[in-house]
């Protein structure tokens, strides 16, 4: 049982649930508390005790219908009710059967319980051998292979699907993480099981009929049943364990792709990767740094504790105050020449928005506009051809964007202020107003210039950066999304 | 006891959970009431999370009422800090005492000789000045002090600090808290603790590992509309299902705050009042502002009032 559990855990932690082993206990606890008896109250209950975001609690929805489709649901751990399990695990394995095929697909997961108490679990094997697995293992290895003409021949599914999963437990099936090893594990799985036996009846049988005979086609009829049935569980496994594997491959690699070249399809994942990221950083720095003694006396404390000395007041104690979370100001530029980074740049200002109470956002290329309440109010995906739309395509003008932006926001910046410019700092040959932004850098507690470009290339051509540099507190390229998320977290950290 | 058993009769208590909940005004679904079951059985604090407006916060008073115990809440803000949450000593009355002890000192040391003597004396004495009498206990230390086990609100545990939550850790694990001048004060019987957020901060990792963690969305019509009946029994039946349909709709919307349980519930409320017996257009018109509470979202579904209205009538 408690194998069991750790192996589900292990098969939450693919799903991308994270669960910490004192979760693992508790869990264990609770579900020793209700039993194994009932699959909803089960399910409740570890969904209760493991799952703790809503997004989690889907994620393990999902894993519960599949994992426990074919693991079983009794606890076989205690010799007393082991015939009664035995028997219930045929019960359930009778049922099982036709739900077999529907339960991988989560459409069905969500309370339907005649459907989900049917698929109990036929091939129960694994949870038996969990009882004391060495000293099992051998014997019943053994056992099945002796068996396993004879399962085939009375097509005895339940017996059959437990000496899959059996076999499977042994070649380590758990171990499995991407498609490709499918034949792998299939191939050894049919060795494990006893194939060779079933070869050489093949053989046997065409030595005495003939190519082709009917004993002959019959035994291979089986052979392809059996393998069915083998790949099938080997799926079902490669679903359970692996489902996030190449999801998480392909996330590494666009998290250090350089953003010009993240290429259309890959938009969607790129923008959950940019949320993830965005609630990271938040999540690390929303914790607030405490200035102690400073500011005002807190009078009540200091009362309170120099009573014990006659009401004197030496002991004295102070007001701590707290320094607010930053205000940000992000100006985005989406001009034609950083269009194809402005993409990301808003969608990560627009998860910062949603992630920090404080964000302003801004977009220009030769006007500029406040884009706050268009982040507000839209969803991601029409916001940001909106926005691409009202203020992206045309030429860059630093200039007149700088002055829109003092019109509308200089007056808000304090010192409590970060503004950050995300942009390539080209203006086709006008003036960038460099006097604008030495105004907002000298209101401002912290200004940050990110730019797409290889440093190299500042100031070449009609780039202005080496102008505009001078007026902030750090100015830094940003090309991949890895570079974007240090550099705010540097943001956060500094301005905390 | 053999597993089905044991499940039998954990689902029988949990059913009786249920009806206790029912009986007292709250209808939980079986999720919820597991969560309880699981809480007291296990002795663990209870996550709640979940869109405001749910029932999060009347879960706990559901529970208190249910379990006949006292129902002590603390609500978080920024801010919050020891001496409002757990103890605070009465330094008025601790003066008062200081005066006193003065004015009697006098007798007391009457008859000693040198100071010695007279600091001999004065160890002989109990040192009342910090003692549990002038101990102010607050929410948390009061959940710990109810004799036969309480129920412990911590009520939007997001909005306290980051230092607050990690201070109620230990409370929460060991249900016990050291106060340097006394002792450990350790809780009898524990008390059912809820945890409520509303996301405005994630809520830690530490602390969301020491509980279960229940999370309640919106609820189906069917169970919409039972605790419309239990809320609000002079409904017809026929306008509850309209107005729960509308309601349900209402809630597909992209729109700021969809419309919780509790505005379903003073719509329904307020329908009555008006002597209802059929939803339409006008009327639901004019009570909108019941249910959304921005003027955006209220233009944002105006046009398609008399669409929801009809259907909601046809499907009641």
């Amino acid at each position: 049982m408690s194998k069991m559990m750790t192996s589900f855990v292990e098969a939450l932690r693919a799903a991308d649930v994270q669960v910490s082993p004192a979760e693992t206990l508790d869990a264990m606890e609770a579900a020793d508390l209700v039993g194994f008896g009932d699959r909803t109250l089960l399910k409740d209950t570890l969904a209760l005790s493991l799952a703790k975001t809503p997004e989690e609690k889907a994620f393990f929805d999902e894993t519960f219908d599949r994992f426990f489709s074919f693991e079983t649901m009794e606890n076989s751990t205690s010799d007393d009710d082991a015939a009664e399990s035995q028997q219930s695990q045929a019960n359930d394995g009778e049922q099982g059967d036709d739900a077999d095929n529907s339960d991988g697909d989560a459409s069905d997961s969500d309370g339907e319980e005649s459907d989900a108490a049917g698929s109990g679990g036929p091939p129960s094997g694994s949870g038996q051998g969990g009882a004391d697995p060495e000293e099992q293992a051998g014997e019943e290895a053994a056992q099945s292979s002796q068996s396993l003409m004879e399962m085939l021949q009375s097509s005895d599914r339940n017996a059959l699907s437990m000496a899959i999963a059996r076999a499977g437990e042994e070649v380590g099936i758990r171990n499995i993480r991407f498609f490709t090893q499918r034949g792998l594990y299939g191939r050894r799985i049919m060795e494990r099981i006893g194939l060779q036996e079933l070869i050489d009846a093949i053989v046997a049988a065409e030595r005495e009929e003939g190519v082709g005979g009917p004993r002959v086609e019959e035994l291979k009829g089986v052979r392809e049943r059996l393998r069915r049935d083998v790949d099938d569980y080997v799926e079902r496994n490669l679903a359970l364990y692996a489902q996030n594997e190449g999801k998480r491959l392909r996330e590494e690699v666009l998290e250090s792709v350089r953003l010009t070249n993240v290429e259309m399809r890959d938009f969607k994942m790129m923008q959950s990767l940019v949320r993830k990221m965005a609630k990271k950083l938040v999540s690390l720095h929303s914790r607030r740094r405490k200035k102690a003694r400073r500011g005002h006396l807190d009078v009540r404390r200091t009362i309170r504790h120099n009573v014990a000395y006659d009401g004197m007041m030496f002991d004295t104690h102070w007001k701590r105050r707290k320094v607010d979370r930053p205000e940000v100001m992000a100006i985005c530029d989406v001009s034609g020449s950083v269009s194809t980074v402005a993409r990301f740049l808003l969608m990560f200002l627009y998860s910062l928005g949603e992630v920090l109470p404080k964000v302003r956002s801004f977009a220009f290329s030769g006007h500029l506009g406040e884009v706050t309440d268009l982040f507000e109010t839209m969803d991601i995906e029409q916001a940001i051809p909106q926005i691409l739309h009202e203020f992206g395509g045309g030429s860059t003008d630093y200039g007149v964007s700088l002055m829109d932006f003092a019109d509308v926001a200089l007056k808000d910046i304090d010192n409590r202020t970060t503004v950050i410019l995300l942009g390539d700092g080209r203006s086709n040959y006008t003036d960038p107003r460099a006097d604008i932004m030495k105004q907002i850098y000298a209101q401002a507690r912290r200004v940050i210039i990110l730019n797409p470009e290889p440093e190299g290339l500042w100031g070449t051509g009609d780039s202005e950066m080496l102008k505009l540099k001078p007026f902030s507190h750090k100015a830094q390229m940003c090309g991949s999304l890895k570079d974007l998320e240090r550099v705010v977290d540097d943001i956060l950290r500094t301005a905390a | 006891m053999s597993d089905k058993v044991k499940s039998g009769a954990v689902q029988a208590e949990i059913e009786l959970i249920k009806d206790g909940f029912e009986a007292g005004g709250y209808v939980a679904n079986t999720h919820i009431a597991t969560a309880v079951f699981l809480a007291k059985a296990l002795d663990k604090p209870i996550l709640v999370e979940g869109p405001p407006g749910v029932g999060k916060t009347e879960l706990a008073k559901a529970t208190a009422s249910y379990l006949g115990r006292e129902l002590i809440r603390l609500q978080c803000y920024e801010g919050l800090d020891e001496a409002k949450a757990l103890y605070e000593w009465k330094y008025g009355k601790q003066l008062l005492y200081t005066q006193v002890l003065k004015d009697k000192l006098a007798d007391l040391m009457a008859g000693t000789n040198g100071i010695d003597e007279a600091m001999e004396r004065l160890h002989t004495f109990d040192d009342t000045f910090f003692s549990p009498e002038f101990l102010e206990p607050r929410p948390l230390l009061k959940a710990l002090q109810v004799p036969d086990g309480g129920v412990l609100l911590v009520d939007e545990v997001d909005k306290s600090d980051q230092e607050f939550e990690a201070f109620l850790l230990e409370i929460l694990s060991d249900f016990q808290v050291s106060i340097p001048e006394i002792g450990t004060i350790k809780a009898d019987v524990k008390p059912v603790v809820f945890l409520t957020s509303n996301n405005t901060r994630e809520v830690g990792d530490a602390l969301k590992r020491r509980c279960l963690h229940l999370y309640i969305s919106f609820p189906d019509q069917k169970l919409e509309m039972r605790i419309i009946e239990k809320r609000v029994p002079g409904v017809p039946a026929s306008l509850r299902s309209q107005l729960v349909t509308f309601v349900q709709e209402l809630r597909t919307k992209t729109i700021k705050k969809l419309p919780a349980v509790s505005e379903t519930i003073d719509w329904a409320r307020a329908l009555l009042l008006l002597h209802t017996d059929e939803l339409d257009e006008t009327l639901v018109r004019n009570t909108l502002n019941l249910l959304l509470k921005f003027e955006d979202d209220i233009e944002s579904v105006e046009n398609e009032i008399p669409g929801m209205v009809r259907r909601a009538r046809e499907g009641g």
